[in-house]
């Protein structure tokens, strides 16, 4: 028989083999700030600026330079206030304008863009019950105060009389340059997707206040309360 | 004088010698591909923001869609990191002296972003665009993770060539609608199943591209 220290060796030797494998496996479950390790280098860092990233040169930092102030990209002429602005004539406009066609798809999208960006607030059927505007109103009902300076004004339901009123190009407005406690969208969305949803919410207000005469005749036998 | 004589049980030692021996590359060369593994050495970069900013909260339980604050996602290369105007649509209002938003409302008061620490970082000679990928119906969970469950985000991908080629050769267990792209709960293998998979690479004629300069521009 070997002696015992020489087995002891061998043991411990084959339970060191194993720690290197349970090391990396350890780093490999637990994120931390340590990673991308660049053994070679290759050309992995140029000296080049990339989308979103610093530049010391400016003051800002910005490597992606804003645009200056008055300029105007090629094929932007804002001088189409029913496009840009939605009003016509110095009052809101009640249609489109010429550019876009109100299709099916339109209002699809419409729909798709309103859930993305306005639902969070106003809910998905536009009634100010979004998920943003029920934690915003927890806060303010805190019972020693509003907590952290918090003061939220509930998101308006877009069924309430008064913003039923509102004329389609007022919408675009409002989704454009926000209104009062509401901030505008006109950096996240684009124009033709702040025309879209503007048509979306007259279809949902429609919707939510629809009577008999909005059903096809050859349809109406099949609501339920007709029977 | 007694001469040295190795002991009986030294014939023992020929076969260990040999299996050790032989085991060691195989050892040496399976701990390097493991070790050295773009999974090991990319994957789980997880920096501290300047603001801890959660996407738990924001797109878990507020259910904010990835798109309202990444809005380059699906018209452009880069998904963009939001400005800062994009927090103060709510923040202006909401726990706006939270000590946590300091940085958030000096930067909206001097004009400076902020400095968020970029998480994924492909090497400068790679070309990634995150539209033809998001409005072909690959998801964000797909190469992000459960972004929706991270207090702080992390690298969830080990974004080697290996793995976007695993991908781009065989695209089908990855796809779902374009409609879903930015639902984190579904997963696309599971939920939708290789025949409805397959019909939507043949509807989308999805074929992505192996060749070299589709990345490397
Ligand atoms: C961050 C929360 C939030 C989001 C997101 C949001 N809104 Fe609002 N909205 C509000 C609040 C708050 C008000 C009430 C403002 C007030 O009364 O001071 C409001 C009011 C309105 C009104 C009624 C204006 C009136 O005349 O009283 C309309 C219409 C409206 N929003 C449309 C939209 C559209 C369209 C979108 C998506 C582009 C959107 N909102 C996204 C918070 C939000
Ligand atoms: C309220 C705005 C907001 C929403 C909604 C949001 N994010 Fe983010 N996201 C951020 C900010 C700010 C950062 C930069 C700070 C950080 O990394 O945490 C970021 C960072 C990231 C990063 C890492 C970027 C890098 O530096 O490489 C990924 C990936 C990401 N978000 C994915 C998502 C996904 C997927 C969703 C939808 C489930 C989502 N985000 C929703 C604001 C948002
Ligand atoms: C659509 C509305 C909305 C947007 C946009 C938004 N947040 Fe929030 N944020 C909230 C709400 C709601 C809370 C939770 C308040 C609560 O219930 O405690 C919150 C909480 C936070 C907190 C924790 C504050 C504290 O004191 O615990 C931080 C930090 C924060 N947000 C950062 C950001 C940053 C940075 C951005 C921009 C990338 C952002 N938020 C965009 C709605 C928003
Ligand atoms: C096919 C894989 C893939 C999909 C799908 C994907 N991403 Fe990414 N994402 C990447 C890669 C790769 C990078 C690193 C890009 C770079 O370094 O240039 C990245 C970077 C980012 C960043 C950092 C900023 C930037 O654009 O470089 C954000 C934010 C982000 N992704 C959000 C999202 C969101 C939100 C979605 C879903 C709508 C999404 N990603 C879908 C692979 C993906
Ligand atoms: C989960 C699957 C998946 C992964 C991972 C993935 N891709 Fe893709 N990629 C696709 C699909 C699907 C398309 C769209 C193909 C089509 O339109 O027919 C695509 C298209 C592209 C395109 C656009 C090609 C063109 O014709 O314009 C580029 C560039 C690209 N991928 C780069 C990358 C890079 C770089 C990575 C790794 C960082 C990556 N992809 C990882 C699935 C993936
Ligand atoms: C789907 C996208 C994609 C395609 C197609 C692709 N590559 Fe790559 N390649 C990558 C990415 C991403 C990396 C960076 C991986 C990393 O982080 O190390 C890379 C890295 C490399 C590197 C550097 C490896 C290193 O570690 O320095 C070489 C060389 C390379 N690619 C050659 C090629 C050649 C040759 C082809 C054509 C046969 C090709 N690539 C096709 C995405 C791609």
């Amino acid at each position: 028989m070997p002696p015992r220290w020489l087995v002891f060796l061998a043991l411990l030797a084959t339970v060191a083999a194993v720690l290197p494998f349970t090391i990396v496996a350890r780093v490999r479950a637990t994120p931390d700030a340590n990673r991308a390790v660049h053994i070679f280098q290759d050309m992995d860092f140029q000296a080049k600026f990339k989308t979103q990233t610093k530049n010391p040169l400016f003051a800002d930092h910005r490597a992606m330079r804003p645009a200056v102030e008055g300029s105007v990209a090629r094929g932007e002429v804002y001088a189409d206030t029913h496009y840009w602005e939605g009003a016509v004539q110095g009052d809101w406009a009640d249609g489109l304008p010429s550019q876009l066609q109100l299709t099916d798809a339109f209002i699809e999208r419409g729909q798709q863009r309103f859930n993305i960006y306005c639902s969070a607030c106003h809910g998905y059927s536009g009634y100010g019950d979004g998920i943003v505007n029920q934690r915003a109103m927890a806060l303010m009902s805190n019972t020693n105060g509003p907590v952290m300076g918090t003061r939220w004004v509930a998101a308006k339901s877009l069924h309430d009389p008064l913003v039923r009123e509102h004329r389609l190009g007022m919408l675009f407005n409002i989704a454009t340059n926000g209104i009062r406690n509401m901030a505008g969208y006109q950096g996240q969305i684009t124009t033709d997707d702040r025309w879209a949803i503007a048509c979306y919410v007259q279809a949902l207000q429609r919707s939510q206040n629809a009577t008999t005469q909005d059903v096809p005749p050859e349809l109406r036998k099949d609501l339920p309360l007709l029977k | 004088m007694s001469r040295f004589s190795f002991p009986r049980w030294s014939n023992l030692l020929l076969p260990v010698i040999i299996l050790v021996g032989a085991t060691m590359p195989l050892y040496a060369a399976y701990f390097v591909a493991y070790g050295f593994s773009p999974k090991t050495l990319d994957a789980g970069y997880q920096p501290t923001q300047p603001i801890p900013f959660s996407h738990a909260l924001h797109a878990g339980q507020l259910g904010l869609d990835c798109r309202y604050c990444h809005i380059g996602v699906d018209r452009a290369a880069s998904a963009s990191i939001p400005v800062t105007q994009t927090c103060m649509n709510c923040h202006t209002t909401i726990r706006p002296e939270s000590p946590k938003l300091a940085k958030l409302n000096e930067s909206n008061l001097t004009g400076m972003p902020v400095e968020w620490t970029r998480v994924h970082k492909l090497p400068d000679f790679a070309f990634f665009n995150h539209a033809a990928h998001v409005t072909r119906g690959v998801g964000c969970a797909t190469c992000h993770g459960r972004i929706d469950k991270m207090e702080v985000v992390y690298q969830f991908s080990p974004l080697s060539m290996g793995w976007c080629l695993e991908c781009h050769r065989e695209p089908v267990t990855n796809l779902r609608s374009p409609m879903d792209v930015t639902n984190m709960r579904l997963d696309p293998a599971k939920d939708l199943g290789i025949d409805e998979q397959t019909r939507l690479q043949a509807r989308f004629q999805i074929s992505p591209s192996e060749n070299c300069t589709t990345c490397h521009r």
